[in-house]
């Protein structure tokens, strides 16, 4: 008997960790590609892009260059392809490796837990906390297809002699990058043990990834605070150097910190009740019918934490380009190889508009990313059946969708001109001479990529439900290696025309084609009335 | 009289399944009617259909009037309808889901709400997510009811109640039928139909067979009798309507279908000291329907 519960308990084991490793390790794959080309990318472009010893001197001025350091990290060796490698995609993509594995993690544990499902893992021959440890290794399984990928594209392309970055270098990169997942992985472990839902414990690991940022910037800000590097798990990385004369001790405090959160969960899932937070959470609450009077406004009720969040994000990002203006100016003015990388994203001019024409295609991404999670939103109401409860009242689909969408709409202007406003603050405080109305211009002209990219999400919803939210966020993930890619060569006109981003003027830099912006967004709009027309004949369609 | 619901060759096809064929159903305004089938039947797609949340492949469907695939907003404005599985938002709690179906819906007898949380039990200021699966059903259950609306389509709207609340949802069906109000349930609890329905539907793998007052399924289903002679039980296997015999010494059970002439008559020479005939529970009508072996014999167009 004892034998035979012994292998119930080794199966049940299995069953998690590997349903959990199946689920973590597809996108962790997906996203590793998506590094391993960025990185790649920014090495095999050094050559070309700065191709003198002049113009690779120019890059090393920006070194100790506090605005650039405060927004992205340390500047090291940017003679080199190392150097500038690092710089240009590293605490890029380790942000974004963060943010995966802490949305990975969470869906996999607390996600599971709101769905009902972990009860059915839990209820068999498994503990609560053996179930959590088991389901922590398979999510590691995901960490590694992350790192797989983003190992062996950048080796792969660090063998030409142009580049020439070794495989042990490739390797540590890699492994920096990937620690990033880890870490947030066992923090959104954490908050999953702690919180009571997944969406509460999203806001907690998304406030320690916030906390951590801003730590890293204040010390990468001032000398005297650089302390305050070893506060943070982004600052870890930092202090890592990848590519830059690595420093593995830094991997120390990265070990300790995700064996403490995994060992606090086990511990935490053993002995919370199921369904509920480690955390007390009130049972009662006075009813708040504030906005719940009709669909527009349940809408509005529902997607505002969200909004607000983008909104917080987007807004310190603008107030960040702002406050580094000046300073970034002056080194663009004296930096031709940026210069000439800016160029080809056709800002020809230097100085702060310059600087701001180039970090806006970023805020462009954001906002697109940012009107995504709209479409996902839009699209998990009806997956999850509760749009049902709406469609099945006197409510029209038609009108469902096109007040979901409006809103949609009016946080993509709402978010963009924000962008620029902040912009403006930062710009201001150091004394810039750059004016409201021209940011603000240059904030709304990153919307229409993102109503692009909403009438294209809404589109696919009218007429393949189940394939929006991932056809939505692909166009995104084109668009924006793209991007990259038109900053690095003079690629193909073709090509270029896929990506929305590229279809808009680098504002303030240039004055905003308005022409171009209407198009985009006339094109958005077109697909959204089309996506609207397909939803009113189709079948509501479940998971 | 008014009919609330029409449906004429109403069929879904999903893919290669034909989960809905050729529904052909009438329901006047003001009748409780049962609709039974098992899981796949086809039931929560009529409902579907009948909503407009679905395309109908094939035939048409209108409810008080109202075509339910070219006008469902005109539909819903007479409609409540109650999920079997009960999908609410998790962030909201019982009192804010109320306010909010109340308000979209348009129209809420508020003394009746109350009284129907009282009824049941309810608790509204707990989040959705902290509701346990019988305290969703209650909710979206209050929702569809305090509406007061002219017919309510019922999917499965008890499973996960206690019995005392089962009870309470049957006082309900009873006060919409006294209101005049028209009701379409969905049901897998045959002591609940038989109960509180005027007709019942059975539906198998996605057709109607057999529709009526359960007194006419009766009529129209196999008997069961037992018997006991004294002497030997006689062959019944070529006596017209007589089928399912079993012979256990001196006593006989078997079905008999149609007129109990011919068995009388078989059994004439037997000396029969003991004969009992039971007419089908709706249990055993359902069973005819579904069992292997008895439904063809029960079933009118031998489907």
């Amino acid at each position: 008997m004892e034998r035979e519960g012994g292998a119930g308990e080794r199966r049940a084991a299995r069953t998690v960790a590997v349903t959990t490793a199946r689920r973590a390790a597809r996108p962790g794959a997906l996203w590793g590609l998506v590094f391993g080309a960025t990185i790649a990318a920014s090495a095999i472009s050094y050559d070309s892009a700065f191709p003198t010893s002049a113009a690779r001197a120019g890059l090393t001025r920006l070194e100790g260059n506090t605005a650039f350091e405060a927004l992205f990290g340390p500047i090291r060796r940017m003679d080199t392809v190392a150097g500038y490698t690092a710089y240009k995609s590293g605490m890029f993509v380790f942000v974004l490796a963060a943010i995966w594995g802490l949305l990975v993690a969470t869906r996999q544990l607390r996600g599971e837990e709101d769905a009902g499902r972990w009860e059915l893992f839990v209820s068999g021959h498994t503990s609560r906390g053996r179930a959590a440890l088991d389901a922590t290794i398979g999510l590691g399984a995901g960490a590694l297809a992350l790192w797989i990928p983003t190992f062996l594209l950048p080796a792969a392309a660090g063998a030409s002699p142009k580049v020439g970055i070794g495989i042990g270098a490739s390797l540590f990169f890699a492994s920096a990058i990937a620690s990033g997942a880890l870490m947030f992985m066992a923090i959104g472990i954490l908050a999953s043990q702690l919180a009571s839902t997944r969406h509460d414990a999203n806001l907690l690991g998304a406030a320690i990834l916030a906390v951590s940022y801003l730590l890293r910037m204040v010390a990468d800000s001032d000398a005297r605070l650089a302390w305050t590097r070893w506060l943070s798990p982004i600052g870890w990385f930092e202090e890592l150097r990848p590519l830059t004369g690595s420093r593995p001790l830094a991997f120390v405090p990265i070990g300790v910190l995700v064996i403490a959160c995994v060992a606090i969960s086990v511990r935490s899932a053993t002995r919370r009740d199921l369904g509920a937070g480690a955390l007390r959470t009130r049972d009662r609450f006075r009813p708040r019918t504030f906005l719940l009077s009709g669909q527009a406004g349940l809408t509005l009720r529902l997607t505002r934490p969200v909004i607000a969040a983008w909104i917080a994000a987007l807004v310190a990002t603008g107030l960040v380009f702002g406050l580094v203006v000046q300073a970034a100016g002056n080194a663009l003015a004296t930096s031709p190889g940026i210069q000439e990388v800016i160029a080809r994203l056709g800002v020809t001019n230097a100085g702060a508009a310059a600087y701001l024409g180039f970090v806006f295609v970023y805020a462009a991404a954001l906002v697109a990313i940012a009107v995504a999670s709209q479409v996902s939103a839009i699209r998990n109401e009806e997956a999850a059946g509760r749009l049902d409860n709406l469609l099945v009242r006197p409510v029209a689909r038609w009108r469902w969708l096109a007040v979901r969408l409006a809103v949609g709409a009016g946080f993509v202007l709402l978010a963009s001109m924000l962008v620029g406003g902040a912009a403006w603050v930062g710009a201001v405080s150091q004394h810039s001479s750059l004016g409201l109305g021209r940011l603000l211009e240059a904030g709304v002209n990153v919307a229409p990529p993102a109503i692009f990219v909403l009438g294209v999400g809404a589109f696919v919803f009218g007429l393949w439900p189940r394939a929006a939210i991932g056809v939505t966020y692909a166009v995104i993930v084109w668009s924006f290696l793209v991007e990259i890619l038109a900053a690095l060569v003079n690629s193909n006109h073709w090509l270029l025309d896929t990506s929305p981003f590229l279809h808009v003027t680098p504002a303030p830099a240039t004055a905003p084609d308005w022409t171009a912006g209407a198009w985009l967004a006339g094109l958005g709009l077109i697909a959204a009335v089309g996506g609207v027309l397909g939803f009113v004949r189709r079948d509501l369609a479940g998971p | 009289m008014e009919t609330a619901i029409l449906t004429q060759g109403l069929s879904k096809t999903f893919g290669d399944t034909r989960a809905l064929i050729s529904l052909d159903l009438e329901v006047p305004r003001g009748e409780v009617i049962g609709y039974l089938g098992p899981n796949g039947a086809g039931k929560t797609t009529t409902l579907r259909l009948l909503l407009g949340l679905i395309r109908a492949t094939e035939g048409r469907a209108e409810i008080f009037g109202i075509d339910c695939q070219e006008d469902p907003v005109g539909v819903h404005r007479g409609v409540a309808y109650v999920p079997g599985e009960v999908n609410l938002w998790p962030s909201l709690t019982g009192e804010e889901t109320l306010h909010l179906l109340g308000r979209i819906q348009g129209s809420v007898d508020r003394t009746y709400r109350d009284a129907l949380i009282e009824r049941f039990g309810f608790d509204p200021s707990k989040k959705v997510r902290s509701y346990s699966k019988g305290n969703r059903q209650k909710l979206i259950l209050i929702a569809g009811l305090m509406s007061r609306a002219d017919l309510l389509l019922l999917d499965e709207p008890t499973s996960g109640l206690d019995p005392l609340m089962e009870r309470a949802f049957r006082d309900c069906v009873q006060e919409a039928r006294e209101h005049g109000q028209t009701v379409f349930l969905s049901s897998h609890i045959l002591a609940e139909v038989e109960a509180v329905c005027d007709r019942i539907a059975i539906l198998r793998a996605g057709r109607l067979v057999e529709i009526g007052t359960l007194a006419d399924m009766r009529h129209l289903s196999a008997l069961q009798v037992d018997a006991t002679v004294d002497g030997v039980v006689p062959d019944l296997s070529h006596v017209p309507g007589v089928g399912a015999v079993e012979v256990e010494g001196n006593r006989l059970r078997c079905r008999v279908v149609g007129s109990m002439e011919p068995l009388v008559a078989a059994l004439a020479g037997a000396n029969v000291r003991h004969l009992v005939s039971t007419e089908p529970s709706l249990e055993e009508l359902f069973l005819a329907y579904y069992g292997e072996d008895a439904a063809p014999e029960g079933s009118p167009d031998g489907a």
